[in-house]
C-alpha cells in the first residue's frame, strides 16, 4: 500500500509538474514576458530534471533500471539532445560568461542501441555540468570501438582535482552529486557500462559514458 | 566542419523546405484534461490547426475511424481500463491505423521498457512527458521527414495495393540516402509481401535487412514469422528463441513459439508460452487466448481465471466480446458449476441479449447448464430455442455448443450432426475446433464415435475434392464440377473445394472455349476466395489468368 501510495502521488507530482512547464513554455511564447516569467520557467525546468534524475536514481538502487533499448541514429540524438538542452539555451557558465555547445569534432558512430529518454537524462546533466565550468566551449560527440558506444563531453574549463574542485563539485548545485550518479547508473544499465572525469591536456575536462553492447 | 555538422546541417535544410505544419491534423489522446489542452496548445504552436482531442481510448477510437490523422499523440496512462499500448495493439491488430499516420506515445514514466521492446505493435516514437516544444518539434519532424521519404509505399498500403508498395520499395531502394532509410524501406517491403502471403519473398527482404543490422529485434521477428508461415517450424523457432533470449520481454516471440509449439502437438510448451506472454503484457486478448488453450486442456480452473480476466480487462471498452462470456459459462458447466453458468449468461450478460449466434449458444449452455441441475423439461425448452436461432447460420463454436447440449439431452442424431458441421465449416481454424469437439464428445460420454465425427467431415470433402481434381486433370469437367458442387453442399465455403472449383473452371474455360455459365461461376468463386483469403498470391494468380482467358 505505501508503495503504492508513493508511485501514485509521484506520477500526480510529475503530471503536475509536467502541465506546469508547458503552461510556462506556452508562456514564454508571447511577446514581452516579463524577466520573472522567463526565471519561473527555468527553474520549472530546473525542478524537473532533478525529479526526474532523483527518479530514475531511485529506480536503480530499488530494482535496477531496466533500458528500452532501440536504434538510435547518433547525429540526430546528439542534435536533439543540444537543441532541447536547458544548459545549452542557458550557455552561461557558473561565472556568467557565455559558452557555446558543439557537436563534434570526432565520433565516428553513426548508430548506436540504447535507451534514448535514459541516456539523454545523463548526457544532460553532464552538459549541465561541463557548460557550469566551461570558459568558452563545451563539445560533445560520440565513439564506436567495436560493440562499446563510448560518448564524450569535454569542456575548456579549470579542470578536475584544481583548486577547491571537491567543494565545486559537490556544492549544492543542482545536477552535480547527483548528476554524476545518475550518469553511472544509466551505463551499467547498458551492460557492464562506467563513466570517468579525467583533465585533458592543455585545461579542460572530458568526461566519458561507456555504453556496453550499444555500438 | 565535422562530417557530422555537415550532415546535421544538411538534413534542416531539407526538412524545412518541404514540412508545412499548417497543413497537418493531429490528434491527442489524454485522460487529463488539462494536459490534453497542453499539448494542444504545444502542437498549435508549432503551427498545426486542426488539433483533435480525445479523453478515452473508445472517443479515440471513433476519431480515428472518421479521420486519418497525420499525426496521434496518446498518453500512455490512459485509465485502468485500457493504456495506450492497448489502445495502439487495437487499431493496428484491427488495422484502423492509416499507414500514414504518426503515432507518438506519451509516457510520464522511465520505465515503460517492459512494453515498449516487448511487443510487436510499437509507436513511430516514445516521448517522455512533459516533452518541451522543441523536442517535440524535432522529433515530429523526423517522422515526418521519413514518412515523406516512404509516401508513396505507405499510400500503396492505404490502397491495399502491397504489389504497388513492392514495387515503390524497390524504386526507393535505390535512392535511398543511407542505411537506416534503407533499412525503413526494406521493413515496408516485407511486411507488403507478408501482407500478399508471398512468404519467400518476405524472407529474402527480412534476410537482407539481418545482413545490413545483425541483432535487431524486428527483423529476426520477422525472419522467424516467414519461416513459419513456410511450414519451417525449426528455423522458426530458433531465431524465436534467440530472440527472448536477447529480449526475455519479447512478448510477440513467445506468441510464436506458443503457435508453434501447438503445430508440433505440444500442448504444455504452447501452454507455456502463453503464459508468459500473458504475464508480460496482459492483455483481454492474451487472456483470452489462455483460456481457450487451458479449456482444450482440461485445465478448468485456469481457463475460469483467465476467462474471468479477459472479461475483467474488457468490460467496457472497445475490446469486449461477448463470446467472452459463453467461454467462461461453458467452462463453468464442466466444472459442475452450473448455477455460477446460469448467473453468468442470465445476470452478468444479460444487457447482451439473444442477439446472433449468442443467442444461439447462450441457450444452448443453459440447456446443458439446466439438464445438468435436472431440470429436463427446461433444458429441452432452451435446446429447442437454441435450434430455432441457429437457423441456416454456420459457426463452429456455437455448434459445438448447441451440438453439446444436444448429446447431453440424449439427441444423439443432433448432438452428432451438430459436432460434424462444426468439423466441416471450421476452415483455418480446423485443429483447435476438432479438439473443442473430441472435448465435448468424451464429456458426454460419446468417446467412441469422435474419429468418425471428425473424420467425417473433414475426410468427405476431402475425398469430394480429391475425386474432382482427378477427373479434371483427364478433362471430365461436367463430372469434376458435379463433385465440387457436392463438397460445396457440404460446407460452402470449404478452401480446398473453392481452390479446386477455381482451378476447375479456369481449365474449363481455357479448354473448353468461353461460356457464360462457366464464366459466371468462375467469377463467384474467385470473390468468394479474394475474401476469404485477401492477398493470397496464389487467388492473385487465378485472376490474372481469368481476366487473359476473358479477354482473349
Amino acid at each position: 500500500m505505501q508503495n503504492a501510495l508513493s508511485a501514485l502521488v509521484i506520477h500526480d507530482i510529475k503530471n503536475a509538474l509536467a502541465l506546469l512547464e508547458i503552461e510556462l513554455e506556452q508562456l514564454n511564447h508571447h511577446e514581452g514576458v516579463p524577466v520573472e516569467g522567463q526565471r519561473a520557467y527555468r527553474r520549472c525546468l530546473e525542478l524537473k530534471s532533478r525529479l526526474m534524475g532523483f527518479l530514475t536514481l531511485y529506480k536503480h538502487d530499488q530494482s535496477g533500471l531496466n533500458p528500452m533499448v532501440s536504434e538510435v541514429d547518433i547525429a540526430e540524438f546528439l542534435e536533439d539532445l543540444v537543441d532541447a538542452s536547458q544548459s545549452v539555451q542557458m550557455g552561461r557558465s557558473r561565472q556568467g560568461h557565455p559558452v557555446s555547445v558543439k557537436i563534434g569534432p570526432g565520433g565516428n558512430a553513426n548508430v548506436g542501441f540504447f535507451d534514448q529518454n535514459l541516456v539523454e537524462l545523463a548526457l544532460e546533466s553532464a552538459l549541465n555540468n561541463a557548460v557550469r565550468y566551461a570558459h568558452r566551449e563545451v563539445r560533445i560527440w560520440a565513439e564506436r570501438q567495436g560493440g562499446v558506444l563510448t560518448f564524450k563531453v569535454c569542456d575548456d574549463g579549470i579542470g578536475v582535482g584544481m583548486v577547491d574542485e571537491t567543494v565545486q563539485r559537490g556544492e549544492k548545485s543542482s545536477s552535480t552529486g547527483l548528476g554524476l550518479a545518475l550518469c553511472e547508473a544509466v551505463a551499467k544499465a547498458h551492460g557492464s557500462g562506467s563513466i570517468s572525469l579525467e583533465n585533458v591536456a592543455g585545461g579542460g575536462t572530458l568526461f566519458c559514458m561507456t555504453l556496453h553492447k550499444a555500438g | 566542419m565535422s562530417g557530422m555538422e555537415a550532415l546535421v546541417q544538411g538534413r534542416n535544410a531539407v526538412e524545412n523546405e518541404y514540412i508545412d505544419f499548417g497543413k497537418l491534423s493531429a490528434l491527442v489522446i489524454d485522460d487529463i484534461s488539462s494536459m490534453r489542452h497542453a499539448v494542444r496548445s504545444q502542437l498549435q504552436s508549432l503551427g498545426i490547426n486542426s488539433v483533435k482531442l480525445a479523453s478515452t481510448a473508445t472517443e479515440a477510437l471513433v476519431q480515428v475511424e472518421a479521420n486519418a490523422f497525420d499525426i496521434i499523440i496518446c498518453d500512455y496512462n490512459l485509465n485502468n481500463a485500457s493504456s495506450g499500448q492497448h489502445f495502439l495493439e487495437h487499431l493496428r491488430s484491427e488495422n484502423l491505423l492509416s499507414a500514414t499516420s504518426i503515432f507518438v506515445m506519451l509516457t510520464a514514466e522511465t520505465e515503460y521498457d517492459f512494453v515498449a521492446s516487448a511487443v510487436e505493435f510499437i509507436p513511430d516514437d516514445y516521448l517522455l512527458k512533459p516533452c518541451p516544444e522543441k523536442k517535440l518539434r524535432s522529433r515530429l519532424m523526423r517522422l515526418l521527414d521519413k514518412r515523406a521519404f516512404l509516401m508513396p509505399v505507405l499510400k500503396a498500403i492505404n490502397a491495399k495495393q502491397y504489389d504497388v508498395a513492392v514495387r515503390e520499395c524497390n524504386r526507393l531502394l535505390g535512392v535511398a540516402p543511407d542505411e537506416r532509410r534503407m533499412l525503413d524501406v526494406l521493413r515496408r517491403k516485407a511486411d507488403s509481401e507478408l501482407a500478399m502471403q508471398d512468404y519467400a519473398m518476405a524472407l529474402e527482404t527480412f534476410d537482407r535487412a539481418a545482413s545490413l543490422r545483425s541483432d535487431v529485434p524486428w527483423i529476426m521477428m520477422g525472419q522467424a514469422r516467414a519461416h513459419y508461415a513456410l511450414g519451417e517450424l525449426e528455423a522458426a523457432a530458433k531465431i524465436a528463441k534467440q530472440i527472448v533470449e536477447m529480449n526475455k520481454n519479447y512478448v510477440s516471440a513467445y506468441e510464436l513459439l506458443s503457435r508453434i509449439a501447438i503445430d508440433m502437438d505440444d500442448e504444455d510448451g504452447a501452454y507455456e508460452y502463453l503464459c508468459r506472454s500473458s504475464a508480460i503484457l496482459p492483455s483481454a486478448k492474451r487472456f483470452r487466448d489462455l483460456s481457450q488453450a487451458a479449456f482444450l486442456m482440461g485445465k478448468l480452473e485456469e481457463a475460469k481465471s483467465n476467462s474471468l480476466e479477459a472479461i475483467k480487462l474488457s468490460t467496457g471498452s472497445m475490446v469486449e466480446r461477448t463470446g467472452d462470456y459463453l467461454s467462461l459459462a461453458q467452462v463453468q458447466v464442466d466444472m459442475g458449476d452450473q448455477k455460477g453458468a446460469i448467473e453468468t449468461l442470465e445476470k452478468t450478460a444479460r444487457k447482451h441479449g439473444e442477439v446472433g449466434l449468442f443467442g444461439v449458444a447462450k441457450n444452448a449452455i443453459l440447456a446443458q447448464a439446466y439438464f445438468d441441475l435436472g431440470d429436463h423439461e427446461k433444458s429441452q425448452k432452451l435446446l429447442e430455442r437454441s435450434k430455432s436461432l441457429l437457423a441456416n447460420r454456420k459457426n463452429s463454436f456455437v455448434m459445438t455448443a448447441l451440438g453439446k447440449s444436444a448429446l447431453k439431452a440424449g439427441d444423439v442424431v443432433l448432438g452428432l450432426k451438430m459436432m460434424t458441421e462444426a468439423i466441416q465449416v471450421s476452415g483455418k481454424d480446423e485443429k483447435r475446433i476438432a479438439r473443442h469437439v473430441k472435448k465435448s464428445m468424451k464429456d458426454t460420454g460419446h468417446d467412441d464415435k469422435v474419429e468418425d465425427v471428425i473424420d467425417g467431415g473433414r475426410k468427405r470433402i476431402l475425398n469430394l475434392v480429391e475425386e474432382a481434381n482427378r477427373l479434371m486433370r483427364t478433362a471430365h469437367f461436367d463430372e469434376a464440377y458435379l463433385k465440387v458442387k457436392e463438397a460445396f453442399a457440404i460446407h460452402g465455403e470449404n478452401l480446398d473445394a473453392l481452390m479446386t472449383a477455381a482451378q476447375l473452371h479456369l481449365l474449363w474455360l481455357k479448354q473448353g472455349g468461353m461460356n457464360e455459365a462457366i464464366v459466371e461461376r468462375a467469377k463467384d468463386y474467385l470473390m468468394r476466395l479474394d475474401r476469404l483469403l485477401p492477398n493470397n498470391q496464389k487467388v492473385m494468380n487465378f485472376y490474372r489468368f481469368f481476366n487473359e482467358i476473358v479477354s482473349e
